[in-house]
């Protein structure tokens, strides 16, 4: 079953990838190098941005929300889970343009916009990573007189952090894959994210051999994220 | 298994019925969809009661017409017929690659209204012979829209043009080549203006040797493109014209005068067909070549294609170029719906500067030189 829906479809996509017109090809690839080097960078900046934003507003926010559970400050911000990502898009360029019309087109106002429909998501997960660390060590901390920054940045992290690893690579391999918030957000120039390309080769050009080796560099920076989170996952050997 | 079973009963049981059911793909807007759904299919059925239409809708821009060529094709290659799309409209780029891979029906001669069917664009698209296998619905030409109240003179040429750009920074746009078609066209339009190789770059035959002087001919873009705002596609120019961020823009006619028809425009925005002019691009009603139902399918096609529909649901309602013959279809049309379809680009600049696009093979060499130089 799981290579019927998931394996099947993944070689196919490869395997076109290194094909044009039936003949085998390393072209698709160059094309890529040639054309859109520029945006695989921008795409893996854009999301290592999003994602730290997403951390730098949902630690604050659910650090606090551990010490003081306050009910209706986390369903505020678990409510961007059921927005849908066009409506964040089209939301966000809405608000922003008539006050700031530069960074609704911008690099700034895309990241602005995935932070703000992950920041859901991160709070889901760290508010229940950060409620797994045990209340004595709270008391512990608290008792030699720290405050709630304190506790969040010297407690809650340290102890989370292997689910932070996992909320990080979850939110920035699908920032990396995001593509109706940057269509909603864009301009019709400059640098892209990685998605819309693969959009424009088909749509546009009815390439599907390109489209489908962006797609290839595509796994490979999600993948790439996976293997760092796996590395450090990897039990350490003591002498 | 169960579900393939089911399935295929479903496939059965629907044609069942006394009907002719026929099958309407259309590569367009919803505003398209809706001229089928409501104004065409039942004044087709008033006159052909016996035939059903089933009208679906693939989206918008080029990829809804790759939608169902990817279907067509798929079928073809899964070698089973019939096939289940009856009529499709499609977009020039994609029809032209359908005639070129045999998958669709030289229908055009079995129309009564065959005579109508003119123009260069039914003749040649993109350098593929179409003749006989395409009716184009409506013509729909990209202009340069303005607004009166900080254009004082708009441009009458692309020089014109780029000395105004040049003079007034950031309050001209368009969509570049990403955003849809609209600046995709002006992009051509803007290397037949540079290049003066509009005859050759839309007939052929294909010489590599000009690339030097199309590459030339997008550096100089990528210079205008500085004082340029690029837009997030045909209806983001639209909504900067209207909230002033932009004085002047790329657009779809049809678009600017369906924006005013609904009151989400401001009335005063015109446009302008700058010499040496930027091209029309019709979308084309074809008949996949082994349509279940081609005969339902070419009298749907011909009932289109008559004069008094042309005038009415096509031009009249919707603003849009008649697709056939408009020596025949305009005479028809009302003194205000006359007034409004040439406001601005009369019918005399759209017959000296409405343009072909290229061939596929300068297209693609064109869009490439953007893609590599401007960015």
């Amino acid at each position: 079953m799981v290579g019927v829906v998931f394996v099947w479809p993944l070689a196919v996509s490869v395997a076109a990838s290194f094909t044009r017109a039936g003949a085998p090809t390393l072209g698709n690839y160059t094309t890529v190098w040639r054309l859109y080097l520029r945006d695989v960078g921008y795409t893996l900046a854009v999301s290592a941005a999003g994602t730290a934003l997403t951390f730098a507003l949902a630690i604050v926010v659910c650090g606090w929300l551990r010490v003081r559970a306050f009910a209706p400050v986390e369903f505020l911000l678990k409510v961007p889970l059921f927005v849908p990502f066009v409506v964040v898009g089209h939301a966000l360029r809405v608000f922003l343009v008539p006050w700031a019309p530069a960074l609704a087109g911008s690099w700034g106002g895309l990241v602005l916009a995935l932070a703000w429909k992950h920041l859901g998501l991160a709070a889901l997960l760290l508010v229940g990573a950060f409620r797994a660390v045990d209340e004595s060590h709270l008391e512990a901390a608290r008792n030699f007189g720290a405050g709630t920054a304190r506790l969040t940045r010297d407690v809650l992290v340290p102890m989370s952090a292997p689910s932070l690893a996992v909320s990080a690579v979850l939110i920035f391999s699908s920032m990396l894959a995001s593509f109706s918030i940057p269509l909603m957000m864009s301009r019709g120039g400059g640098a892209q994210m990685l998605m819309i390309d693969v959009y424009y080769r088909f749509g546009q050009h009815g390439d599907f051999e390109t489209a489908a080796a962006l797609g290839v560099v595509g796994y490979l920076m999600a993948m790439g994220a996976a293997l760092v989170y796996l590395q450090r996952l990897a039990p350490v050997k003591r002498p | 298994m169960l579900m393939r079973a089911l399935v295929l009963l479903l496939v059965l049981v629907v044609p069942a019925s006394a009907a002719t059911r026929l099958n309407v793909a259309i590569g367009a807007d919803v505003n398209v969809v809706e001229v089928h759904k409501t104004l065409l299919g039942p004044g087709f059925k008033a006159q052909t009661p016996d035939v059903e239409l089933n009208v679906v809708g693939t989206g918008t821009g080029e990829p809804a017409s790759r939608a169902i060529y990817t279907k067509i094709r798929a079928q073809a290659d899964a070698g089973r017929a019939p096939w289940d799309i009856d009529v499709a409209l499609v977009s020039m780029a994609v029809a032209s690659q359908m005639v070129k891979e045999g998958l669709l029906l030289r229908y055009v001669p079995r129309l009564k209204n065959a005579a109508l069917v003119k123009g260069a664009e039914v003749k040649e698209a993109f350098g593929v012979n179409v003749d006989g296998y395409v009716v184009p619905m409506f013509q729909n030409q990209i202009a340069i829209a303005y607004n009166p109240a900080r254009v004082a003179a708009p441009p009458k040429s692309f020089d014109e043009l780029t000395k105004w750009v040049a003079a007034n920074p950031g309050k001209f746009g368009y969509n570049g080549i990403k955003g849809g078609v609209s600046g995709v066209g002006f992009t051509m339009g803007w290397v037949y203006w540079k290049t003066g190789l509009y005859k050759q770059l839309t007939q052929g035959p294909f010489d590599r040797g000009r690339e030097g002087a199309i590459r030339e001919a997008i550096t100089a873009l990528r210079d205008f493109n500085r004082n340029v705002l690029i837009t997030n596609g045909n209806a983001g120019t639209l909504d900067a014209l209207n909230r002033g961020e932009i004085a002047m823009g790329v657009v779809w006619i049809d678009q600017l005068v369906a924006w005013k028809n609904e009151g989400r425009m401001d009335p005063s925005i015109t446009p302008v067909l700058p010499a040496p002019g930027l091209p029309i691009y019709p979308l084309y009603l074809v008949v996949p070549r082994e349509a279940a139902s081609k005969d339902a399918a070419v009298r749907y096609i011909d009932y289109i294609a008559t004069p008094e529909v042309q005038a009415k649901a096509i031009v009249e309602r919707f603003g849009w170029y008649p697709g056939v013959d408009p020596d025949k279809v305009l005479p028809l049309i009302s003194a205000k719906s006359r007034e409004l379809l040439f406001k601005g680009v009369s019918a005399e600049d759209l017959a000296r500067y409405s343009r072909q696009m290229p061939i596929k093979e300068y297209h693609d060499l064109i869009a490439l030189a953007y893609e590599e130089i401007v960015r």
